[in-house]
């Protein structure tokens, strides 16, 4: 197909968008033909995501055009994209699971089967059917939602994407955010035969992290990296290979990273893992953690990682093998036993589980070892600030006073506050947990230097990152899971770091 | 479980299977409970099978059952009323002082019975109105309105309590239809539990009221105004709870400030040991109707077994617990405030 | 930083709104009714304001978490009966069964609400209607006046030290207690952690399951002191007794600028809200507002105060 021929379904012209310190899209443009299945690919962070809320209107973009059908258009807010002919199945699926297959597919437009006040239900449950039948999926459209499993349900989803085919004037355009991370092959197959199907009513824009799928499915695929897109080609011209190269892109700068100050672990064991395996999230997992070792684990979403990361910080206890810290078997159903077992989480969600961002630094600082500071049941004023004071001064955190609210902090500033809070309850065990998500440059680079500085005096750390950059960067020794095992261990000492390419070969 | 190749998918086989099997057991439980109730009571008290006892629990149930009515919306969004008796006081307070009474001259006669609804309606819609729009939690707006409901009640009354003269507003607690043997209010309570039917299964208000409580921002995204559906249910159940005014005025014969008390209690025990769920999304009307004759059949049976009525409250209380905890997915809530 | 200093300085006057209020109030009275301005008459209005204050102290401590207990004027009843009930062979260890008892009632609520995970909404609704029941039965459903041999035992809540009724001395202990604890110890920081980000808090390893325990328990003991306190003011033990209490106690919580939604919040404030209702109540007996009627303007007063304190980033979804 030939992108001059036709006028494109959908077409973004040089879209920009940004956020505060992060400049989410750069000069963006993507074509989208009728009936063109598009695969968009890109590492986390590439901007894919940003890319899809501005395309089902939960984002407005900073600059550039959408077009739908050539003409310049603007999307208000989701239901305004959905008027438009935008669709949308996502990965976290948006059927409400206490309503039926029929109420879900027509919700929000019930008034086209409503007489006199009174929906007509045998006639909405008919539509509804003549939808399932559009995706052939046979599913009763009176079966409650929660009753179906997740590949009925996310064809439940296309179907009522595709009532949108009544409503809005032009070609519909779905977008497919992640579909397949939650099917099994069989259902993918049959997910994809129903998308083939349907190129003659739509087309669709196809998001995952499964490489080989989008190279299956798609007709030309989109590369993303860094906010802008690096490369447009046909998928019957590419390969799995050359698109990891093409996602990863840059060299590795050694110098960021800080990896002059890596020094080599202690021989001491801190933790150690030994088949470690929880339901359906991961299995057989064994490591062994060194005092002042960073132990990177990289993995796409669903690859486990994320469960065995809240497995160490407290959040969900493993239900089979040996979980050893400083030699003493633990299994941790709280996080508050982690924590009184030498563990510091630093969570992704800084300002929601790093925080209580409407109390004090000081207060911040000293809530994980509070006990230390209680003298005969009161807490010690006088020792708490000096504490913080202390923290605040060596960690170089900005804040105007410890009892400021940490609500009005940068985002690197709290970051260090977090930090400074694990370190003052001596903790043994830091688990990094998308340490740098949110941040700006300069502040990622003060956390290398924090991470490298507690390091050496013999923390250690278990990391996971958005990027595959800064997982190879910081870590001595980095495993590589999928679908919930490990399948790669890499060493990664100064000089003899892994290729990106190399680890996510064991990735997808 | 041991992880193999078909485990590859996380989710999809283990919870839907679950929750479906959770969902069954939890619709069937108020009912086998009822029966087990039912049948003890009778092997206990054999008068229990009385038609003179059916008609005293049919008449205990009434008022119950149109308050749980109204509130069984309100929870099923996820959200709470406290202003039943407020509102309920209020509705009887005013029907006493519009209808043959007393203490005025007035004498609406039936007329008055819309102009009470109206009230109901209102307060109702205040109670939705300052919910979404000033973002007031509901359970704090309806504390709020409970006492202000009572309040006005109070200052309209003066602190004495009105007789109703009016002979049909009586009959409508009193006098039974010829063919059954049921009181009128006995009727009405029915005819309102099917016009809640109806509403529950066949508007677009009661399906946005059930999407709403399965999941509020997704149904945003489908296109649904929450601030919308929310304030009409409101006024709706103010509505229900001025139908419960109304009959419990007919019932007592009088207005008076103390008209409601203890009937918020009745109200959310009948709801939530129904079945319907305090998280939202999950429950019916027919499930209140088999909660409301659980308690009421409880209470019968004990003062039939000479129980004080005292303790009848204690035992609601529990049940509430025993209710709401059987009917919590602990798994999946972990703040709970 | 203009945004910054922005918040600061709107936090500011907020968190100064209800002394001012007070202020204001004291002031309006005073001028309609001079006599009001009497020392004598303010240590009475301190007196009244006593047992309302306790009870808004107890309930304070779960509303920093963002809990509520709905419970406390059925506590405070059922504590009244108990001393009505056992002063003649307990004497003085009358009240320290009451209040013992709220303590136990305090940490099964608390139970309930955690291990069940029972809104704590219902959990102290219903264990408000255990315990109102549990006080029909032991008081036979009546009104139990204290006799006068066992007045003796009632001095250190209605006789008076110095000129200063006692009542206000104990009120004046509670305060000092409580302020103690809700800012100098572990718990009451855990529980401003908690109400200000519970997920923040539980990833830092405090348990929050027991501090919450811990603050229903509080809740229950205060609210039975009230009730303790209240039985000796009225010389009797009644399962009605402070059943009226429980919207003013709320609404001098939330009047006081404490944030229904957790966090937020001290005792002082609940003592400055405390203060207010009373005024309120006094300005509106002498404006000749039936004393039923004024639940009108509590009602009013505690949605207004919500919708004033509540903070909305912290609850995307109102229900």
């Amino acid at each position: 197909m030939s992108p001059a021929a036709a006028t494109p379904a959908l077409s973004l012209a040089g879209i920009e968008k940004r956020f505060p310190g992060v400049h989410a899209l750069k000069d963006v443009s993507i074509d989208i033909m009728p009936g063109e299945v598009v695969g968009l690919i890109g590492e986390n962070g590439a901007g894919k995501s940003t890319l899809m809320k501005i395309l089902s209107g939960v984002y407005q973009p900073d600059g550039g055009e959408i077009r739908l059908g050539g003409q310049p258009t603007r999307f208000m807010n989701a239901a305004d994209a959905n008027l438009q002919g935008i669709g949308m199945v996502f990965q976290e699926q948006s059927l409400l699971t206490n309503l039926s297959v029929g109420e879900n597919i027509y919700l929000g437009t019930e008034a086209a089967f409503t007489r006199f006040g009174m929906i007509d239900w045998k006639a909405l449950n008919a539509a509804a059917s003549r939808q399932l039948e559009k995706v052939e999926v046979d599913v009763d459209p009176r079966a409650r939602t929660a009753d179906l499993d997740f590949a009925t349900r996310q064809m439940v989803e296309l179907a009522k994407t595709l009532t949108l085919e009544d409503q809005a004037a032009g070609h519909l355009v779905i977008l497919l955010d992640e579909p397949t991370s939650v099917l099994e092959r069989a259902e993918i197959e049959i997910l994809f035969s129903r998308v083939r199907a349907l190129k003659s009513r739509a087309s669709f824009i196809f998001v995952s992290h499964r490489l080989d799928e989008v190279l299956e499915l798609s007709d030309r695929i989109y590369v993303m990296k860094d906010g802008a897109v690096v490369a447009d080609l046909p998928a019957a011209d590419a390969n799995v290979t050359q698109l990891h190269q093409l996602m990863v892109g840059r060299s590795l700068q050694a110098e960021y990273y800080r990896e002059g100050l890596q020094k080599p672990f202690q021989d001491e064991v801190v933790v150690e893992a030994e088949a470690l395996s929880l339901g359906h999230d991961y299995r057989d997992v064994s490591f062994s953690l060194h005092a002042g070792e960073i132990l990177g684990i990289a993995g796409v979403i669903g690859s486990g990682r994320e469960e065995l990361t809240r497995t160490l910080a407290g959040f969900a206890p493993h239900d089979r093998g040996k979980l050893r810290i400083g030699g003493k078997e633990v299994r941790f159903r709280t996080p508050a036993e982690a924590v009184d077992n030498g563990m510091g989480y630093i969570p992704r969600e800084r300002r929601v589980e790093g925080l209580v961002l409407f109390l004090s630094v000081a207060a911040n600082i000293t809530l994980g070892n509070l006990r230390s500071l209680t003298r005969n049941g009161l807490i010690d004023n006088r020792e708490e600030r000096r504490l913080a004071t202390r923290w605040v001064d060596r960690l170089n955190v900005k804040t105007p006073s410890i009892d400021a609210l940490c609500l009005n902090l940068s985002g690197g500033n709290q970051q260090k506050v977090v930090l400074a809070k694990w370190l003052n309850a001596k903790a043994k065990v830091l688990i990094l947990d998308h340490p740098t998500r949110g941040l700006d440059v300069g502040a990622k680079e003060e956390v290398y230097e924090l991470v490298r500085a507690v390091t050496a005096e013999g923390v250690a750390v278990v990391l996971t990152s958005d990027t595959l950059e800064e997982t190879i960067g910081l870590s001595h020794t980095v495993l590589v899971m999928r679908d919930g095992a490990i399948t790669h261990r890499a060493d990664a000492r100064p000089g003899g770091k892994p290729t990106q390419v190399e680890l996510i070969e064991h990735m997808v | 479980m041991t992880p193999s190749a078909d485990a590859e998918s996380p989710r999809a086989s283990a919870s839907p299977k679950s929750a479906m099997h959770r969902f069954r057991l939890a619709s069937w439980a108020p009912v086998i409970v009822l029966v087990l109730l039912c049948a003890v009571i009778a092997v206990i008290n054999p008068n229990f099978l009385s038609f003179g006892n059916f008609v005293r629990i049919a008449q205990a149930a009434m008022i119950p059952l149109v308050l749980g009515l109204g509130a069984t919306f309100i929870i099923l969004m996820g959200s709470i009323d406290l202003s039943v008796e407020g509102i309920l006081t209020l509705s009887a307070v005013i029907l006493s002082l519009l209808v043959l009474n007393g203490a005025n001259g007035n004498d609406l006669g039936l007329l008055a019975i819309p102009l009470v609804l109206l009230v109901g309606a209102g307060v109702g819609f205040i109670n939705g109105a300052v919910h979404v729009k000033l973002k007031v939690p509901s359970f704090m707006t309806t504390l709020g309105t409970w006492f202000i409901g009572v309040g006005v009640a109070n200052a309209l009354l003066g602190g004495t309590a009105v007789r109703i003269n009016d002979k049909l507003v009586r009959a409508l607690a009193i006098s039974r239809d010829p063919l059954v043997g049921l009181p009128w209010g006995v009727w009405i309570a029915i005819f309102c539990f099917f016009v809640a039917l109806v509403i529950q299964n066949y508007t677009r208000l009661g399906r946005y009221i059930y999407a709403l409580g399965g999941g509020e921002d997704l149904a945003g995204l489908s296109g649904i105004r929450a601030s919308r559906v929310r304030i009409m249910a409101f006024t709706l159940a103010g509505v229900f709870y001025a139908v419960g005014g109304i009959l419990a005025a007919a019932q007592l014969g009088l207005g008076n400030s103390q008209i409601g008390l203890g009937r918020l209690f009745t109200t959310i025990t009948a709801v939530v040991v129904g079945g319907t769920s305090l998280a939202g999304g999950s429950g019916s009307v027919q499930q209140t109707l088999v909660g409301v004759l659980v308690v009421v059949v409880l209470s019968n049976g004990m003062v039939l077994m000479g129980i004080p009525p005292s303790v009848q409250i204690g035992v609601q209380g529990l049940m509430i617990i025993a209710a709401v905890a059987l009917s919590m997915d602990r798994k999946l809530v972990r703040i709970v405030k | 930083m203009r945004a910054l200093i922005d918040s600061i300085g709107a936090d500011r006057i907020r968190q100064y709104l209800p002394l001012a209020t007070l202020v204001i109030l004291v002031i309006a009275v005073g001028v309609a009714q001079p006599a009001f301005l009497e020392p004598a008459t303010l240590l009475q209005l301190a007196a009244d304001t006593a047992v309302l204050f306790i009870l808004a102290t107890g309930v304070t401590f779960v509303i920093m978490l963002g809990g509520i207990d709905l419970s406390l004027q059925s506590m405070a009843s059922l504590a009244s009966v108990i001393v009505a009930l056992t002063i003649t062979r307990l004497g003085y260890g009358a009240f320290v069964l009451a209040v013992a008892v709220g303590a136990i009632v305090g940490l099964l609520a608390g139970l309930a609400h955690v291990r069940l995970r029972i809104p704590s909404f219902i959990a102290t609704l219903a264990m408000g209607g255990v315990l109102f029941s549990a006080a029909l039965v032991i008081s036979h459903e009546q009104s139990i006046t204290l006799g006068e041999a066992e007045r003796g035992y009632q001095t250190w809540i209605t006789g008076s030290v110095a000129g200063v009724p006692s009542v206000v001395i104990v009120g004046l202990i509670v305060l000092v207690v409580a302020h103690i604890l809700q800012s100098r110890t572990a718990f009451g920081r855990y529980s401003a952690a908690i109400g200000a980000g519970e997920p923040a808090a539980y990833a830092s390893g405090v348990k929050v399951d027991r501090q919450k325990v811990i603050a229903y328990a509080l809740s229950a003991s205060f609210a039975a002191l009230a009730g303790v306190i209240l039985a000796g003011r009225l010389s009797s033990g009644s399962p009605t007794l402070a059943a009226e209490l429980l919207l003013p106690s709320i609404a001098a919580v939330v009047v006081g600028g404490t944030a229904i939604t957790g966090g937020v919040g001290s005792i002082w404030r609940t003592l400055v809200g405390a203060l207010i209702i009373s005024v309120v109540r006094i300005g509106m007996t002498f404006l000749g507002v039936n004393i039923f009627a004024q639940n009108i303007v509590f009602g009013a007063v505690l949605i207004i105060a919500v919708a004033i304190t509540i903070d909305r980033s912290k609850i995307p979804i109102v229900k």
